[in-house]
């Protein structure tokens, strides 16, 4: 028995040991990072054998294809429907849709990381204040805010990188925190709703980030470079992976690294702390929270801060690992993209890191399939949109079921 | 359900197959030149430079000179893959369209030294740019300028020439955002006006968006209001709504970058172009020929006939010839270089 | 002091009837549905649905009657959509917004390439609704109010009707009272015999075809174009009003035309050019006021208790 375990133990450190190597190795663009990541499946696979026998494995791998198969075949269908639209423009579908997986998959993968890696913080963000029973739909606003705090700060730092990168992700953060604190208080004390002051919020963000950027280096009236700001200084850029690794692509960033992490993060926090327990607590029924002596209006605080921090972290990557300055990103949309991504997530914080891979995938997709083949991009939109509705409507195969 | 499952299966091969016979992609001829364009985030369709410069190529297109390489973004971290993307691709020369372009231009460009990148709206003094990227541009205060002339004579001297003018001497425009191609146009508008008429009162408005055709009517009918009876617009889509708001409250209005006569052609004064079409119809030609030179800024203005006024249509009877007169002696100041146009605010001292 | 005398005017009353129009249509759609206990987020794709259809029909068949008609229907049946995810299919009323407002988007654009061959804008539709604006013979003379109120296009008169209609529907009839049981007492409702279901399909439709007017008005009575993305958020500012109004046709009203109000005021503060600072100061103005507004009014009022809430009666044998 003893045996057993240890060994088990053994494994485990290896599974985990080889799934970190293989992952950096991978995003330093050196493919053998697959096999450690391989080798690391069997290796589960093996510890799951001997810790609990062959037919609880069989069990576990069920119940993981139950849940994972009408979200394929939502995907498949929406791929389906998707090629349908192609086909009555006289676009091929088949060749289109591969193209998009090339795209996404092999091709510029690290495009998909770069996408998803705002996206996991936002759809964090929109997760937490949905276990608290709260809907912030001003994610975005929070983003600029994140930006903002964190472009400033970026071009006056003069410390070294060690110091300066996590002083600003706390202030930039405590900025997100503060901005989304005014919604909170007001929906604590006048009960008006978070739908529309956190709307409010990211539309009054947005058109100060304009002005932000107007007044540091970005004056239409003044400089070749309109709308955007200075660069931030280069001990404040997030180390990329090029910096270790050579043949690393040279604009992935450890962003992905930290936002994996912070999706650890939460998750401890909202399943194994006290806080977590409340907050999760005060979402399923505040009233029932209440009679267990749990202070809503001071949770629903918390919760308003956290998300707020989280956005804004969102905002902090992409300046420091990214942009490098700051810009008003049109059409980006990361709070209404976190948003679907935290629903396809289904409000679990590990899912949502691969639902973001999975949308910025999409995205990048889109973007090398509209380029080779010349195919809309509406098109995309439009996937993305049923990838949405048919995953979520896991009644729609039981109503289906019921009628045929 | 089985039933239901049964179809859907079975449809799928005959969707692939039905592919074969619709429309042929990438099949082009091989030894055509492959042009790339990449646009903002906004895309085709923004009624400006991006459906400009895309014409531009379909012209050459269409005379079998080169195959274009369409990309539009879905948001502005897509502009660095999408331009080294073209490049991989194998396109030779590449557009990139709109002046929040100028970093990922210069990040994209030393990576691929033997594609020629041609910036449109972006200009690069300090630093240089590398050897293979043209920053284009257009002198739009040059267009303003005259639009301005015309404006600000038919506003007062000329106001008794139609119904649709009245006696103040106000006029107006309607900027989407302050961009530095707006900005220019709006400056020169405003100079050429103050030219001929020095106590003439220029009003303006900015709406923030270039898509909201509802702020851009309620911005001129404000204008109106104020005693605007000429309004310009430099606002993109959000500018369309100037052309109801003319009918609404009859005024005379002009539009931008195209002649956009036919919107409302009782309305319609004149138009402020800017060549956009042309002048990557000929940065593409010259590419073809092998004399497009990088490393530096190609400016396109009245001297080079890329910018101007569209004809009056309808209005050649109701403007006079002394205003037509005073336009021709602008354009020969401005090419001459006797007149000098400033092209921000703070340097028109507005 | 005197700049705002100078703006109080009927001309800026009359700018913002224009642009409230559209926000009081839809977020009065939006205070049917919140009622019924359905959230409905995906405004904005509804109308801009409604205002593309309706632009199309105008355009194809030169008559703006037919796109009103055309717009109004392309509301209804996007909406109807949204009824079959949240109430048969027990979707999430958010993610089934979130759903409408991205098709909305990828749709119309999808179809301007089709319908129109180019993206960006549709052809000038022949005729526009603005043609047939006409005065209320006795009304229009009221001092002031008449030439702000009654004489007006024909959306605006039918924005009259609607408010009228729906205060009606809410206040004095049994449809109205079954659609705030559906959303306050589902179960109760359900135990008198009357299915909750069609009672939320009826005001999710209903909330389509008013969002579809809205957009209407946007493209063929406002305009004479369709233009892509040309709602500009108006979707969402007006879920903000119905929120603001506390969820009542009445306040939702109040809400939407003090939003119209507002925008209106940003652009001739402007004109004006009595402050001279960077233009994006003006363009913050109506959020600030829609969220003092918000923060101010909704203080008494109260969401309606099922609101967003599934609900799914297991019937044995069927």
């Amino acid at each position: 028995m003893f045996e057993t375990s240890k060994s088990f133990l053994v494994i485990r450190i290896c599974t985990i040991l080889f799934i970190v190597i293989g992952i950096v190795l991978f995003l330093g663009s050196r493919h053998i990072g697959l096999v450690f990541l391989g080798a690391a499946c069997v290796l589960w696979l093996i510890g799951e054998v001997l810790e609990n026998g062959k037919k609880h494995l069989i069990e576990v791998l069920k119940s993981g294809f139950k849940t994972i198969r009408l979200p394929l075949a939502g995907i498949f269908l929406a791929f389906f429907i998707g090629g349908i639209f192609l086909l009555i423009t006289g676009y091929q579908p088949l060749k289109s849709f591969g193209a998009m997986i090339y795209g996404g998959l092999v091709k510029n993968w690290h495009v998909s990381i770069l996408n998803a890696v705002p996206l996991i913080f936002t759809a964090l963000s929109i997760t937490i204040a949905f276990k608290g029973g709260l809907f912030n739909i001003g994610a975005e606003g929070q983003y600029y805010v994140g930006t903002m705090a964190a472009t400033w700060l970026g071009i006056r730092f003069d410390l070294p990188s060690l110091v300066a990168i996590p002083l600003i992700f706390i202030i930039a953060g405590g900025c997100g925190a503060a901005y989304n604190a005014i919604p909170a208080i007001l929906k604590v004390k006048t009960g008006a709703h978070e739908v529309v002051t956190t709307m409010m919020f990211a539309y009054i963000a947005r058109t100060i980030s304009s002005l932000f950027i107007r007044f540091n280096g970005g004056d239409p009236t003044l400089s070749a470079h309109a709308y955007i700001t200075d660069s931030i200084s280069e001990s404040t850029w997030l180390p990329t992976f090029k910096s270790f690794l050579p043949q690393a692509n040279y604009r992935l960033h450890i962003g992905i690294l930290i936002a994996v992490i912070t999706a650890l993060a939460v998750h401890h926090i909202l399943h194994r702390t006290r806080l977590g327990f409340e907050i999760r607590a005060v979402g399923l029924n505040s009233f029932a929270a209440r009679t267990q002596g749990i202070a809503v209006g001071r949770i629903i605080l918390i919760t308003m801060l956290l998300a707020g921090l989280l956005a804004a972290f969102a905002g902090v990557t992409q300046v420091l690992g990214l942009d490098h300055k700051m810009f008003e990103n049109i059409n980006a949309g990361y709070g209404w993209n976190g948003i679907a991504v935290a629903l396809l997530a289904g409000t679990s914080s590990i899912a949502v890191v691969f639902c973001a891979l999975f949308w910025g995938a999409l995205d990048a997709g889109g973007q090398y399939m509209s380029r080779t083949l010349q195919t809309p991009t509406s098109i995309v939109e439009i996937v993305k949109g049923l990838i949405l509705f048919l995953i979520l409507a896991r009644y729609l195969f039981r109503y289906f079921r019921r009628k045929a | 359900m089985r039933k239901l499952t049964v179809i859907f299966l079975l449809s799928i091969p005959a969707i692939a197959l039905s592919g074969a016979g619709s429309k042929a992609v990438g099949t082009a001829v091989q030894e055509r030149i492959i042009v790339g364009m990449a646009t903002d985030a906004n895309g085709l369709g923004d009624g400006s430079f991006n459906d400009g410069v895309y014409a531009g190529l379909k012209k050459a297109e269409d005379e079998g000179l080169i195959e274009i390489r369409l990309i539009e973004p879905a948001s502005m971290t897509d502009y660095v893959p999408n331009l080294s993307g073209l490049a991989e691709d194998g396109a030779e020369l590449i557009f990139a369209v709109g002046f929040l372009f100028y970093d990922a231009l210069l990040e994209v460009a030393p990576n691929y030294p033997d594609t020629m990148f041609a910036g449109i709206d972006l200009f690069y003094d300090s630093p240089m740019p590398p050897s293979n990227v043209l920053g284009i541009n257009w002198k739009e205060h040059e267009s303003g300028y005259l639009a301005g002339v015309v404006a600000g004579l038919m506003t007062r001297e000329y106001a008794n020439r139609s119904d649709k003018l009245n006696d103040e001497n106000v006029i107006g425009a309607v900027l989407g955002m302050d961009i530095p191609p707006v900005e220019r146009y709006f400056v020169g508008f405003t100079e050429g006006a103050k030219s001929v008429n020095s106590d003439i009162e220029v009003l303006s408005v900015v709406t923030g968006t270039f898509t909201d055709q509802a702020k851009g009517k309620e911005a001129t009918i404000a204008l109106a209001e104020q005693g605007a009876d000429i309004v310009i617009q430099f606002a993109g889509l959000t500018g369309m709504g100037i052309f109801t708001a003319a009918q609404e409250k009859n005024i005379l209005v002009m539009g931008a970058d195209v002649d956009q006569n036919h919107f409302a052609p009782e309305y319609t004064l004149t138009s402020a172009m800017k060549g956009t079409t042309q002048a990557t119809y000929l940065t593409t030609l010259d590419f073809i020929d092998g004399n497009f030179k990088g490393g530096g800024n190609a400016v396109f203005g009245l001297a080079e006939d890329a910018v101007g006024l569209a004809p009056f249509h309808d209005f050649d009877f109701v403007v006079p010839s002394e205003v037509i007169d005073a336009v021709e002696q602008a354009r020969s100041d401005i090419i001459s270089g006797a007149v000098d146009i400033p092209q921000t605010r703070d340097d028109a001292g507005i | 002091m005197n700049v705002f005398i100078e703006l109080l005017n009927a001309e800026f009353l009359i700018a913002s009837v224009r642009l409230a129009t559209p926000i009081i249509l839809a977020s009065i759609g939006a205070t049917i549905c919140d009622r019924s206990g359905i959230v409905n987020i995906g405004m904005e794709g509804m109308m801009l649905m409604g205002a593309f259809f309706a632009a199309w029909a105008a355009w194809k068949f030169a008559n703006p009657w037919f796109g009103v008609l055309v717009g109004m229907l392309a509301g209804g049946l996007f909406a109807l959509f949204h009824a079959w995810a949240t109430v048969s299919l027990h979707l999430n009323h958010v993610v089934s917004g979130a759903v409408i407002n991205i098709l909305g988007f990828g749709i119309t654009r999808y179809l301007l390439e089709l319908f129109f061959g180019h993206p960006g804008t549709s052809e000038i539709i022949p005729h526009s609704l603005a043609e047939y604006r006409f005065a209320i013979p006795l009304l229009s003379r009221i001092p002031l109010l008449g030439p702000v109120l009654f004489n007006r296009t024909p959306i605006v008169y039918m924005m009259y009707v609607v408010v009228i209609l729906f205060v009606w529907i809410t206040r004095k009839t049994r449809l109205g009272l079954h659609i705030k049981a559906a959303g306050e007492h589902p179960i109760v409702l359900e135990t008198l015999g009357i299915s909750v279901k069609k009672i939320r399909y009826i005001a999710v439709i209903l909330s389509g075809i008013l969002c579809g007017l809205g957009g209407a008005y946007l493209s063929i009575e406002n305009g004479n174009s369709f233009s892509e993305g040309m709602t500009a958020g108006r979707g969402f500012i007006a879920l903000g009003a119905n929120i603001a109004g506390g969820w009542t046709v009445v306040g939702s009203l109040i809400a939407s035309f003090f939003f119209g109000m507002v925008d209106a005021l940003a652009l001739r503060i402007q004109v004006l050019g009595v402050f001279r600072v960077p233009s994006e100061i003006f363009l913050i103005f109506p959020y600030v006021a829609a969220l003092l507004a918000v923060a101010g009014l909704v203080r008494k009022s109260r969401a309606p208790r099922a609101l967003g809430e599934d609900f799914q009666i297991e019937r044995s044998g069927t």
